[in-house]
Order: structure tokens, then sequence, then C-alpha cells
């Protein structure tokens, strides 16, 4: 089961986001976990916590067979992370590549992973349309391409 | 007090096509209302079409999702229909999740929670899915009705509309302490007929405002629910006063036969066993009120609206045309599972999109298998109350119903329904010289004079065919088995040589 392209966009974008915002700049919390809390915070809102937790444990499996390291993680009963700091970079050529540029933190790749895995499950229960404002409650600031609309929207 | 003193109730409208008209002109707005039925009956359905119609981003709906089926899954489902937007979502429309707080806190901090988001969102909607759910823990400091009555209070003074949604079988209507407090009672009902599911909507209760009682049949398709009222949509008409203009079948000796035509806005029935000629009638009779310019529909359950056509051709009356320029509607009413009021909505839609002045409905035979079990056994209530609607915004109405031939009575139909009917015209076969033969005759014409001449006709490449004067030299033509008498004194046969036709 792959993840879509654009929810690796989606993903990475919202990593970006997280990591430029001043909260997390302030915070020892990689991007990653920041971002995760964040849309647990706005899914648990919006479907309740057995919901999220169902799709992040999910999620997690999913990420699990793309980056090992995330084994380490598990999924509380709320639905929060646990163990991510034990998360080992990934040691993909690609990631490689992204570290000797200079680029994203390692740990953010497998979190990006996570995060897309939870994307790609909303996308395929609730539509992208659903998804983007779920996206949007929690990120009012934060602008994403929609694939339907071709140029973008705030979302 | 004035009625300029009285406070005005703004009306909200429902966002399902249908109910307006149903609960009044609109749901009264600030009223606190439950929808109750049992699971799968369309409560949650119903919710969202009124929230999608009603929130803006100024004044948003809340909708509070509580035990059971959690808002993703709603939401999956929810989307298919047409009337979801998800632009709507989340700026007009906020979905929260109470189930934790239900889970772990009392029914006080529920009403905390969702008073805190209230406040916060200053809504127009709110809508808790399923209330019911909440109370699964034996209660403690506060009850049942104290909650509601609380909530109740609160929400209508932050000036919500509120529904509380709640599965309750029908043994729970009575005495339930839950219902004292609501402004409006939607219950909704499937059962089981036969084969076939009906679905039905009553409003036990609306305060503040006339709704239309009884259960009214509604239909849940891509569109959400249809509501189709008892009334089918004319309660705010104003019957129309009997015509003077008379109709015309373009058959001038049968228009003398019913003195000088059919009276507009009458109920015709046209009565007789297989063959004998109905939809022949009923076709000349929509086709010439086209010649005469006046729109019609035919509704039909027994053939496909191309065969129909096909078949009009056949006697030389073009239905192909008018249909293209929109002076006739061939309507094919799916079969087997219609609600009467189902049936009527879509004749009524097509009477009022071309303005139709005559309607033929071919048969009410085929119109009583067309509809599910449950509703046959009120076909004639219904029938009733179809043609009281129709004929009282002026459509003359003609029903062909199938009648047993019998050589020992002369049933006029076979629904009792002759009572329901202005007209009635009795198509049957007579034995007369080794041939079986057609006559007609006018039974009956509630708006005035007729004749009581008995008819013989032919069935033509040209349609209906009335032969010479009045079968004079026959007794007991009613009967199927006439005798000659040669009363008339006219040579026997002569009246029924094809000479002497009058070819109309």
């Amino acid at each position: 089961m792959t993840i879509p392209s654009e929810m690796r966009d989606w993903a990475r974008q919202l990593l970006t986001y997280e990591a430029a915002a001043d909260k997390c700049n302030r915070s020892t919390e990689p991007a990653a976990f920041c971002a995760y809390e964040k849309l647990r915070r706005s899914l648990v809102s919006f479907a309740g916590i057995a919901a999220f937790q169902s799709i992040a444990s999910r999620a997690l499996v999913l990420a699990q067979a793309e980056v090992p390291s995330l084994c380490a993680v598990r999924i509380a009963v709320d639905g929060a992370l646990q163990g991510w700091s034990d998360v080992q970079p990934i040691s993909t050529d690609k990631d490689q590549a992204g570290s000797q540029r200079g680029g994203e933190d390692p740990p953010g790749e497998a979190g990006s992973i996570l995060i897309a895995r939870i994307l790609s499950l909303l996308l395929t229960f609730l539509g992208e349309a659903l998804t983007l404002s779920l996206l949007r409650n929690a990120w009012p600031d934060a602008t994403f391409d929609d694939r339907n609309s071709g140029n973008g929207r705030r979302a | 007090m004035t009625k300029e003193d009285k406070v005005k109730i703004n009306q909200l409208p429902t966002g399902v096509p249908g109910l307006d008209e149903i609960v009044g002109g609109g749901l009264p707005e600030f009223s606190f209302n439950i929808i109750a039925g049992a699971p799968g009956s369309g409560k949650t359905t119903l919710a969202h079409q009124f929230v999608f119609a009603n929130a803006t981003p100024e004044r948003p709906a809340l909708y509070f999702t509580v035990l059971g089926e959690s808002a993703i899954k709603m939401l999956r489902y929810q989307q298919q229909y047409t009337f979801f937007d998800p632009t709507l979502l989340p700026d007009s429309i906020r979905f929260i999740n109470l189930s934790q707080v239900v889970l772990e806190k009392d029914l006080g901090t529920v009403l905390e929670e969702i008073t805190k988001e209230v406040i916060k969102s200053n809504p127009a909607v709110v809508v808790v899915d399923s209330f019911r759910t909440m109370f699964r823990k034996p209660l403690d400091d506060m009850d049942l009705q104290s909650f509601i009555q609380r909530l109740a209070l609160f929400l209508a003074s932050w000036q919500a509309t509120t529904f509380l949604i709640g599965e309750y079988a029908e043994d729970e209507l009575r005495d339930n302490p839950i219902f004292t407090v609501a402004d409006g009672l939607f219950w909704l009902r499937q059962t089981i007929e036969r084969n076939s599911i009906v679905r039905k909507l009553q409003i036990i209760k609306l305060r503040g405002q006339a709704s239309v009682p009884g259960l009214h049949t509604f239909r849940i398709t891509d569109a959400g629910m249809q509501t189709f009222s008892r009334t089918f949509g004319l309660t705010a008409n104003r019957r129309n006063a009997p015509g003077s203009k008379r109709l015309s079948f373009g058959i001038p000796e049968m228009d003398k036969m019913l003195g000088g035509g059919v009276r507009e806005g009458d109920s015709v029935l046209v009565s007789g066993s297989s063959g004998t000629g109905k939809s022949v009638l009923a076709t000349q009779f929509i086709a010439e009120g086209i010649r005469h310019g006046e729109p019609g529909i035919v509704a039909v359950f027994e053939e496909r609206p191309q065969a129909y056509a096909e078949r009009a051709a056949t006697l030389g009356l073009d239905l192909e045309r008018p249909q293209g320029n929109g002076k006739l509607e061939i309507l094919y009413l799916r079969p087997l599972d219609l609600s009467v009021d189902e049936t009527m909505h879509s004749i009524l839609a097509a009477v009022q999109k071309i303005g139709a002045k005559r309607l033929v409905i071919d048969s009410l035979a085929g119109f009583e298998m067309a509809l599910s079990p449950g509703f046959r056994a009120d076909f004639r209530e219904s029938l009733y109350r179809m043609i009281f609607a129709l004929t009282g915004i002026g459509v003359t109405i003609l029903s062909t119903v199938e009648v047993d031939e019998s050589f020992t009575e002369f049933p006029f139909s076979t629904y009792s329904i002759s009572f329901l009917t202005d007209d009635i015209i009795r198509l049957r076969y007579v034995s007369i010289d080794g041939q079986l033969r057609k006559i007609m005759t006018v039974i009956k014409m509630r708006g005035g004079n007729h004749s009581k001449d008995i008819r013989e006709y032919e069935i033509t490449s040209t349609g209906v065919v009335i032969l010479g004067a009045r079968l004079t030299n026959y007794q007991g033509l009613i009967s199927g088995l006439p005798v000659r008498t040669n009363r008339s004194g006219v040579q026997e046969d002569a009246v029924l040589d094809p000479e002497i036709r009058t070819n109309i």
C-alpha cells in the first residue's frame, strides 16, 4: 500500500510549517511530533479519541513497514505518541543526500511518513475535500495544494 | 392582542424537499427538536440536510457526536449525498466529539462541554447525535429530564435551533418525559411490508405552528431525504371552482354522449375489460387536448413511454412531437415500491412543469400494482386524496380501470371508486349474431346531463369509432347477452350494417 505522492507532499509541508513556527522553534520537540500532536488534537475533537487512536495505530503499522525504526514508537490509549525519541534516522540514499544538503533532520522523514500515512487514511475514509478541511482547521494559516483546483488553495 | 403584537417566529428551511410544507412552512427558529426512530430510519440524514441548509460561517452549526458512529465514518457515508457540501466544513459546520466526556464524566460535565462550545461558536444550529447514548450510565447528580431541560433552556437562550437525535422504539413514545420538553418531535419509521420497505415520517408535535398531521412517506436517494406530504404540497392552494369548459375526446359522437365533452376539472373513469379500448380512448383524449393547446400528462405503469407512443402512432396520433416541445409528458413510474404520495409528487411536478390540463392514469390496476403492498390496502383512500388534489387545481383526470367481464352483472370498477369520479364511461363486450362486439355507455356525469344511449363502437386504425345510432332493437345489452326485439322496426342487422357506420 503506497502513500499517494500528494500525501507525502502535504506531510512534508506540515513538518516544514511546524519547523518554521515559533512555537516549535522554542520547543525541544521535533517538528513531526508537533505536527502529530496538532493533528491529534484536531481529530480527537472532531472524531473522538477512540477513532483517532485507531487511525493512528493503523498508520503507524503501515509506516513501520517503510521505516523499521518506527517500531520503537507506540500509540497510547489517548492517541499520544510514545517512544518518539527512540526513533533512529532513516538511512536511505535520499535522506543521506538531504542530510548532506543540511536540510531536514533524519527522524523528520520518519515522522513525515507517519503523518503521510495518517493523511492517506483520512483521504481513504473522507476524501480529499474533507481531509483538507480538517487540515485547514488544524493549520488555519497553512497553504496546501488542492489536487482538484490545480492552482492550490488555502487549506 | 393583534396579530402584529404577537412575536413572529421565523421559519428555517429544513433542507428536505417536501418537508417545509409538512411542518407548516419551515422549522421554527430556536426550537428544540427531537428526531426519533429506529436505526437506519434516516435520522442523521435529516439532521445533516437541515444543517447544510442553514449553517453559515457567521452562524455555524455545531454537530456533537457522542457514542456510536464516529464522525469519520458518518461523514464518509453522508458526503455521498448531493446536498453535502464539503466546503462548509469546518467554518460553517463543526463536528465535535463528546464521547470521552460522556464515558468519563457526568451529565453536568457534558452540559458544561456543550455550553463551552456553544458560547465559543455562537451557532445557529446544534445537533446532538445520538443524545440517547449519553444515558447509559446510572444517573447521578443530574437526571435525564433535568439535563434535557437545562440543555433546551440554554440552547434556546443562545438562539440556536436544536436537534437531538435518539434511537427509540415505537412503544417508547408514551409517557416519555423527554418528549415533553421538546418543541418538535419528528418520528421516522421504516417498516417492511412483504418484500418492500416503506419509510414514513410523522410530526408528532410541533409547537407554534400547524404541521400537516398523519404519516408522510419519504424516500432516501442520492439527493438525501425527500418527503411526500399527504396533502401533496397543495395545502396553500385554493380549490378551483368547477369549470364550464367542455373537453373533447376528438370523437364527436362520444362528445355528444357526454353532453358536449368532459367538464374541465372532472375525474373521468373509463372502465371495461381487456381489449375494449380503454387505453385507446385515453390516448385520443390526451391527443385531442394537445391539438387544442392543452398540455397533458400520461402516467403509465404497464408499458414504457416509448411503447405507449408507438402504439399511439398506429392510431395516427403523434405523441413524439408534443413530448419534444413540452406539451406532453409520459411518466413511467417505476413499479413495486411506490407510495401514492410519491407518485403524486411525480405527477404534480410534471403538471406544474408543462402546465398540464389533462392527465391520463393508465391504468388504476397498474398503479395499484406499482405501489408497495402496504399502500395497496389504502388505495381507495389514496386515490381520493390524489383525485381531490389534482382536480382542485383544474386538471381533468381520465383513469382507466379493467373490470372482469361478467354476463350476470355490470360492475363499473373493481375498486368501488365510482364515488370518487365525476363521470363514468363503461365499455363492454356483447354477444350479437355470433360476434363479440363492443358497446359503450355513459353511466354518470356529475356536472350535467348526458346521453342514456348504448352505442356500438369499433377500434379502427384511427382509434375508437362509434357506429350508427343507438342500439334500439336489443334488450339486455348491458348483460352482454342481448335479445333482439326488433322494437324499432328497423330491419334486423341494419343498425350494425357497416354501410351506415358514422365514421368520425
